[in-house]
């Protein structure tokens, strides 16, 4: 072999690590690219996050240390006094029992009457369109028109429920108050269980009929079918509807919108049934000017959903059936 | 490898560059922080106003313009937004606020501006034309009534007078109170049980309304009433088992016990008596003069309704207190202090005064105003008898300084209902209001220098 037979084969070999290294950098770039477009478009989310969500919790939080009243110059840092006046009231603690007895009411009947009606409104019927209209309509109500519609509603002097009792002979009763009040607020709570239907309702739509089909051939009641196939199989929907729910509930407003007297100082007049946590929080705030405990009233309660979520998640862990193994992405 | 303007955006400088445009961001909303709402453009200075709705309408704005070539830019009226205002350094210029509670509290918090110099050089607002009401503006560091002028009532009423429909007293066969002599409580309690009717155990006729404009100020004036002070000779804690305290108590829980008129445990849905004195659904309604606005306006109530003298307590004290005194201050760090002081002299002493003063909604906190109010029909004039003759047994009746009375009046709602449905005494009462408000004056008194 002569020498210029071996040129060509020499060339050959140095080209190749050049090409491979424009390969790498092309690919590099379009990761770069796409990491960049992806930082781009999150931005206005994290920004918006980070002003209108965590700044305003760190403020609270360092607000919660203080005895800062919004007006008065000479406030100051108590350390954990916020927190442990918190522990020792008894006020506080009596509202947040309130509030767990209500969420552990309302959100079972908020979710059971949704997943009624989404039943009935996805079975074959006429105007089914219009019923699930009619039944998803008292939701888009916003909450402040709702509770004056309810505030009149169950007016003692002047309500229509009372003028219903009035016309089999039974005398008013003060809806407004206790013992009757925490009714009310259950009721206006299912007011707004179209919110659940729609949901449920799709939960609904998205189950395989085949399934359905084969348990009635395999003999299944009507019941069983619904007990062993469909609720099964809407078990991330009651999930998020549990979780969701648990969360509206215990910041629920509408006891404010119920109330005879719907201003800061007037909160505390709520009937005891109804005064909530939040109600408690509110009034803090703003009747007493407490924002230094307010807020450690909130991050008290915040810290309690993230408990409670958790623990809902954990106890929910072996009923709730996903139709994506979430273990194949791990 | 030198970074350069077309490197790769890396976690961690997208973190750095998105902390920064966070602060900036929270910077310029500190910045213009609910600001303007309401704004007619022009030129000239301009004042921001916190107000309510009613307070300044869009025409008074252009009147302003105007009048006095000042812009007046409105925010509605929050003490939320006035807390953010003044914690971030860019208070209103003028706040509206309720003379009779408000100014010894933010007084003594040293965020109003002293407005005496602004007085004395003032033409139009001159202290000797000034209704002795507006002497609730002042506060000497103790006491209010007293000291350093920091705002000023725009109209007023004596608050424990009250109007009365004669046509249901006609319906009921229950006689009228005297026009010029004061019936004492315990009669006009009597009264209201004997007006109020119910069917089907529902109110269909209130009796009487006795809330005054603030419990707490209620509960104050009831107290003066009887003869004694609720709160201490320091302001610094309240004492509702004085027997004078306890006489003026027990009556307004008997008020409410009975339900002969609207209370926190009988809320009427109106939320204020106007309308339902005006369906002739309330018999008595205490509210001051001012309620001659609504009626005189109504030309088939009007010649039914009367007004009558501030009740008093037997062996007590006769007393006509001014509850509210709504008007405006000026705070401390505003930047426009004297265009703020140019509206407010406008405001207060010039065309818009007079329109208030001639509308009958109150009675004008400049005496030489007083020749406006309505008094071109009979019924005018008589409601103006009555009034006249009021004037003279007004006083200012202190305020603590130590705590709002909303604050105090929430403490009062969360406790006294329990009296008011029987399932409390009123000496229990006294001794747990006495505790829970002490308590919160105690941390209000820490917080003054």
């Amino acid at each position: 072999m002569t020498v210029d037979q071996m040129t060509p084969l020499a060339d050959r070999r140095g080209s190749a690590p050049a090409a491979g290294r424009a390969g790498s950098r092309r690919h590099t770039s379009v990761v770069t690219r796409r990491h960049r477009a992806f930082y781009m478009f999150a931005a206005p989310w994290i920004i918006g996050f980070a002003l209108l969500t965590v700044a305003p919790m760190a403020y609270a939080l360092w607000l919660s240390f203080t005895t800062f009243d919004g007006i008065s110059p000479n406030w100051h840092y108590v350390g954990l006094g916020n927190y442990r006046e918190l522990f020792s009231d008894a006020q506080t603690w009596r509202s947040l029992g309130r509030t767990g007895l209500f969420a552990i009411t309302s959100v079972p009947l908020s979710i059971v009457a949704g997943l009624g009606l989404a039943v009935l409104v996805n079975r074959p019927l006429k105007a089914r369109g219009l019923f699930r209209t009619l039944l998803y309509l008292p939701a888009v109500v916003p909450p402040v028109g709702a509770g004056i519609a309810f505030k009149q509603l169950f007016d003692q002097n002047s309500g229509a429920a009372n003028g219903v009792l009035n016309l089999f002979g039974i005398d008013a009763l003060g809806w407004l108050a206790d013992p009757y009040a925490r009714y009310v607020l259950i009721m206006t709570v299912l007011w707004t269980a179209g919110n659940i239907m729609i949901i449920s309702l799709a939960g609904l739509q998205d189950i395989p009929r085949e399934l359905l089909e084969a348990a009635r051939i395999d003999g299944a009641s009507a019941w069983r079918s619904f007990r062993s196939v469909t609720v099964p199989l809407l078990s991330p929907v009651l999930l998020f509807q549990t979780v969701t729910g648990v969360i509206a509930s215990v910041q629920t407003i509408m006891p404010l919108l119920l109330a005879p007297d719907p201003t800061p100082a007037g909160i505390t007049a709520l009937p005891q049934s109804t005064y909530l946590y939040m109600m408690h929080v509110f009034a803090e705030y703003f009747a007493f000017g407490r924002y230094g405990y307010a807020s450690a009233l909130l991050w008290v309660l915040f810290v309690l959903i993230l408990v409670a979520t958790g623990l809902i998640f954990r106890a929910t862990s072996g009923v709730v059936f996903y139709n994506v193994d979430p273990e194949a992405k791990k | 490898m030198r970074p350069h303007a077309g490197a790769a955006l890396s976690r961690r400088r997208f973190l750095s560059l998105s902390a920064g445009g966070a602060a900036a961001g929270a910077a310029a909303l500190s910045g213009c922080a609910m600001r303007v709402s309401g704004a007619v453009g022009g030129s000239g200075e301009t004042v921001t106003v916190m107000a309510k709705a009613d307070d300044i309408s869009v025409d008074l704005i252009k009147q302003a313009q105007k009048d006095i070539g000042v812009r007046i830019n409105t925010v509605l009226y929050s003490t939320s937004k006035l807390i953010a205002m003044m914690t971030n350094g860019n208070p209103p210029d003028l706040v509206r606020g309720v003379g009779a509670v408000d100014a010894p509290y933010f007084a003594a918090r040293g965020v109003m501006e002293d407005l005496d110099p602004y007085f004395a050089r003032s033409s139009v607002l001159k202290p000797a034309d000034l209704d002795p009401v507006n002497d609730l503006w002042r506060y000497d560091g103790r006491t209010q009534g007293r000291g350093p002028r920091y705002g000023m009532a725009k109209d007023f009423s004596q608050d424990s007078m009250f109007w009365y429909n004669t046509g249901l007293f006609d319906e009921a066969g229950v006689e009228y109170p005297p026009e010029l002599d004061p019936v004492t409580y315990e009669e006009w309690l009597d009264k209201a049980k004997r007006l109020t009717r119910r069917r089907n155990g529902q109110t269909t006729v209130f009796g009487g309304s006795y809330n005054g404009v603030l419990t707490p100020n209620l509960l104050t004036s009831l107290t003066v009433a009887a003869g004694g002070n609720l709160f201490t000779d320091d302001y610094s804690r309240v004492d509702f088992t004085t027997p004078e305290a306890r006489r003026a108590l027990g009556w307004y829980i008997d008020y409410c016990r009975t339900k002969v008129g609207p209370s926190i445990v009988q809320p009427d849905p109106n939320t204020w008596d106007g309308p339902t004195f005006q369906a002739n659904r309330l018999a008595m309604s205490n509210s001051g003069y001012w309620l001659g606005g609504l009626i005189n306006a109504d030309k088939k109530l009007a010649p039914l309704s009367r007004l009558a003298p501030a009740p008093y307590f037997e062996g007590g004290r006769r007393v006509s207190p001014c509850q509210a005194g709504t008007g405006f201050w000026i705070p401390s760090k505003s930047h426009n202090k004297d265009a703020a002081w140019r509206v407010f002299e406008w405001f207060f002493g010039e065309a818009p005064a007079k329109a208030r003063a001639s509308g009958g909604w109150g009675i004008p906190t400049l005496k030489s105003l007083r020749s406006l109010m309505p008094a071109q029909e009979d019924y005018q004039k008589r409601v103006l008898k009555v009034q006249e003759a009021e004037l003279k047994h007004y006083s200012v009746i202190a305020f603590t300084p130590y705590a709002t009375a909303d604050a105090l009046l929430a403490l009062f709602n969360q406790i006294a209902p329990a009296a008011m449905t029987g399932g409390m005494s009123v000496d229990t009462l006294a001794g747990r209001l006495n505790s829970a408000m002490n308590e919160q004056l105690k941390r209000g008194k820490e917080q003054v220098a």
